[in-house]
């Protein structure tokens, strides 16, 4: 026992966040329990987040029973009928899948091209900035708008673009001439919309992650280079970007576990009659269903849908980032 | 060291079961339902300011009427549907809810049996009876009576017009939809607000919040072109209203104006809050809407200038094309007050509610509920209450539990209905609020009722969340001129297709068992 435990102390303390990875298998049962004990303030601080994601996200999973019932709230969870898969049948064969699937995945694949790119793009801008003042400042600025809530930015929107009185649309008309465009009700202007709005809120704040990424790059190397006779373009290719390569990776992960979501919010505050064809998403629609038309075992299989995707889609792109040499999330 | 530390993780399991078990317990802990249910009474009702002071004068006033305590959960009117369906989805069913008894979540609780069956059963009780036949009617879900109806008028469609403008161009009130079309044509072309530019329009249209056949100035105009309100018969079968000639009669010749620019362009976007704002701001005179906007805006104009209290007129239902008078009735109600089965669960408690609600609406309930309480916030003058004592706080706080919540559990006065009227501020509100009665009588001679009120067809419960916007957002798109006719008809053709079909059949046969 005592020869054991030698090793183990040598053992780095930034590694006690993993202690059940015992050195030897077949010892696991007896090493895990002198790990409890041995780490037992550290599992005593774990304690509180765990029983917060037991109280509040896995007991509550017991709720998703009701998307295999027909569940009425009168007769509860256990008085509710058995129907086994039919709302999922009656979802994949019903009039609204195609749509919903489409315009989910053209929205997710909008988000991953234009939106997800921005604050890298930002932050390596900033970081060339000399002037420290400047930089701070357009950085404080940019992500201000983080902190709206999306009731405002669809406001703004419609002040900005409205038909009868937009600031910008009468701009645009003033410029191009025409006919007079209806931004905010049109279907063809629903996603540049949607995505510029993604833009303008959410890009400053994403840069946040990558400065301080690349704020912890070695300035030696940048120094080691310039003696080389690397140029700026020289520099930023091979030094700048493979720093923050791993940032990139574990933010993409992170976000395609959140494809399917198109963000409620924002897509229910700029729907209209006009433009229902190409807005409505498996968010709203649950919303429709459930909320407002009380269908809660079909919004239920509609929502556990979406959170299987979700699922497959982060295992995947980890494990296609494993693939690749980068280092995955877990 | 291993058995102390199992020792230790079986007492870290007990521990944190224990702790899961006792919040879980907390969700379900406030069954005291039973016994409490004889000395107080839970309500849910709908909010339009800030919710009353459950120790307030008003409420201890009701209290004291009924002999019971109240406990109300006010819900800001806003987001009501949405609360209402939550709440029938938890385990805290007030005893006395105001709820949509047509609302696809309200159906399907009722049917499981979370609510009453009152058919029958409130006749004996003076105050809770039906008063009008037609609305009774209305109420009823597949021939049942699951609530006590809230009265309101039973034909409340107008236009509100700027007079001011209709005098300037020599216009005359319109009689018809071709008078109409004049005026808007007139409205939007000869500057009609004097300033030398073409910026006005004829009619303000909002993003209508409803489905098909709510009440929407689309669904008012397509009623006086002859098309059903709803449901109608055709050929001896009952139609929705949207599969008619005269619904697409009606929607061309509202395309047309669109297309001449006599709506206003964000009729799509325009939030229905904002609807005022356009007419007041003098960018368009006319409004298809209930008859109070009339004295809302009437109100509006002369808080920007006193001196502008008459630019205001209304006019009452249009003769359509063929020229015969077609009008919007509205239901005679809204919403219903029902009670849950959650606490209140033998006949005998029932009868201890009914009895109660009963005192409720008796005629000093009804005045507490509508106008408050007397000598105290307002004084009797005839058929008119007369507002007193408004600069004491307390008086203010009586008023506002009246007039933004109180006055929600009315159901034989009410909302538009009070037990007292309020006197008008001045001779134009006045002579606007009298006209709302000629108005009223005059144009339920010609009212289209709605035959399939009171059927609910089960395909619609089921596949509404498919269905509803199917119609509404077709129009839209044909009035904006995105599709064409042809599209617009296909759109009809879908609704058909997604469950349509059923539900005709459905409807037709509910409505020949209910017809007997």
């Amino acid at each position: 026992m005592a020869t054991d435990l030698v090793p183990e102390v040598v053992q780095p303390a930034a590694d006690s966040s993993r202690p059940a990875s015992a050195p030897r298998r077949r010892r696991r049962t007896k090493s895990l329990g002198r790990d409890l004990w041995r780490y037992r303030w550290l599992y005593l601080l774990l304690l509180p987040g765990l029983v917060y994601f037991v109280v509040f996200k896995y007991l509550p999973m017991y709720g998703l029973t009701i998307a295999f019932k027909d569940y009425v709230p009168f007769l509860g969870y256990s008085g509710s009928e058995w129907v086994g898969l039919k709302h999922f049948q009656e979802l994949f064969t019903g009039p609204d899948f195609g749509r919903l699937m489409f315009n989910t995945l053209l929205l997710a694949v909008l988000t991953i091209v234009f939106v997800f790119p921005a604050p890298i793009v930002v932050a390596l801008l900033l970081n060339e900035l000399r002037i420290n003042v400047l930089k701070r400042s357009v950085q404080s600025l940019v992500y201000i708008p983080h902190f709206l809530s999306w009731t405002i930015v669809a406001s703004l929107t419609y002040l900005l673009f409205s038909v009868d009185f937009g600031v910008i649309a009468n701009w645009i008309h003033g410029l191009v001439g025409g006919q007079k465009t209806d931004y905010v009700a049109q279907a063809d202007w629903f996603r540049p919309l949607i995505v510029l709005q993604l833009l303008w809120k959410q890009t400053g704040w994403g840069t946040i992650i990558y400065l301080a990424a690349l704020a912890g790059v070695d300035s030696q190397l940048y120094e080691a280079a310039r003696v080389d006779g690397a140029g700026r373009w020289r520099q930023f290719w091979h030094i700048t970007l493979p720093a923050i390569r791993p940032t990139i990776v574990v933010m993409a992960i992170l976000t395609s576990g959140h494809l399917m979501d198109s963000g409620f919010e924002q897509i229910w505050l700029m729907t209209t009659s006009l433009n229902r064809d190409v807005a409505d998403v498996f968010d709203t629609f649950v919303y429709y269903i459930g909320i407002t038309q009380g269908s809660f075992s079909y919004a239920t299989a509609v929502g556990l849908f979406k959170g299987l995707i979700g699922v497959v889609l982060i295992f995947g792109s980890n494990f296609l980032a494993k693939r690749m040499g980068q280092r995955g999330l877990f | 060291m291993t058995i102390f530390s199992k020792r230790r993780l079986a007492v870290a399991a007990a521990l944190s079961t224990a702790l899961l078990a006792a919040s879980a317990c907390s969700g379900g802990g406030d069954d005291k339902g039973g016994q409490a249910a004889s000395t107080e009474l839970t309500v849910m009702a709908p909010l339009f300011g800030t919710a009353p002071d459950p120790n307030g004068e008003l409420q201890q006033a009701v209290e004291k009427l009924i002999g019971k305590k109240l406990q109300i959960t006010w819900v800001p009117n806003a987001e009501y549907g949405d609360k209402s369906n939550v709440t029938l989805a938890s385990d805290k069913i007030p005893d006395v809810m105001v709820v949509n008894e047509k609302g696809p979540s309200f159906v399907k609780a009722a049917e499981a049996g979370a609510f009453w069956d009152l058919t029958g059963k409130l006749d004996k009780y003076e105050n809770l009876k039906p008063a009008n036949e037609q609305t009774a009617k209305n109420t009823q879900t597949n021939g049942k009576t699951y609530g006590i109806y809230r009265v309101r008028p039973l034909l409340r469609s107008g236009i509100v017009i700027r007079k001011d403008w209709l005098a300037k161009l020599g216009l005359k009130e319109p009689q018809s939809v071709e008078d109409l079309y004049t005026i808007a044509k007139a409205f939007a072309d000869k500057d009609p607000d004097g300033n030398g530019k073409k910026d006005t329009y004829g009619l303000i249209i909002p993003k209508w919040p409803g489905n098909y056949a709510s009440a929407s100035p689309y669904d008012v105009i397509e009623t006086w072109f002859g098309a059903p309100n709803g449901w109608g018969e055709r050929d001896g079968k009952l139609v929705p209203g949207f599969d008619t000639p005269e619904f697409l009669a009606a929607n061309q010749w509202l395309r047309k104006w669109v297309k001449e620019g006599l709506v206003n362009p964000d009729f799509a976007t325009l939030d229905s809050a904002n609807w005022n704002d356009p007419f007041v701001q003098g960018k368009g005179g006319m409004i298809i809407d209930v008859n109070v906007r009339a004295t809302q805006l009437l109100d509006l104009f002369k808080e920007k200038n006193p001196k502008d209290f008459d630019k205001v007129t209304l006019v009452g239902n249009l003769k359509g094309p063929d020229g015969e008078k077609h009008s919007y009735p509205f239901t005679g109600y809204n919403m219903v007050m029902a009670i849950s089965k959650q606490h209140v669960r033998t006949e005998e408690q029932l009868n201890q509610v009914l009895e109660t609600l009963n005192k409720l609406e008796s005629k000093e309930g009804s005045i507490l509920l509508t106008n408050g309480i007397e000598g105290r916030n307002f004084k009797a003058d005839g058929k008119y209450a007369v507002p007193i004592n408004q600069d004491d706080p307390k008086v203010k706080a009586i008023q506002n539990d009246v007039d933004k919540a109180f006055i929600q559990l009315g159901t034989r006065a009410s909302v538009g209905l009070g037990a007292y009227a309020l006197r008008p501020n001045d001779e134009a509100s006045r002579k606007m609020r009298e006209k709302f009665d000629v108005l009223m009588n005059e144009d339920l001679k010609t009212a289209v009722f709605n035959p399939a009120l009171s059927i609910i067809a089960p395909t619609s419960v089921a596949k509404g969340q498919t269905l509803d916007t199917i119609i509404p957002d077709a129009r839209i798109k044909y009035l904006s001129g995105a599709i064409t006719e042809d599209q617009l008809k296909a759109q009809i053709k879908r609704w058909y297709d997604s469950g349509g079909t059923d539900i005709v059949k459905e409807v037709n046969d509910l409505a020949a068992k209910a017809g007997g």
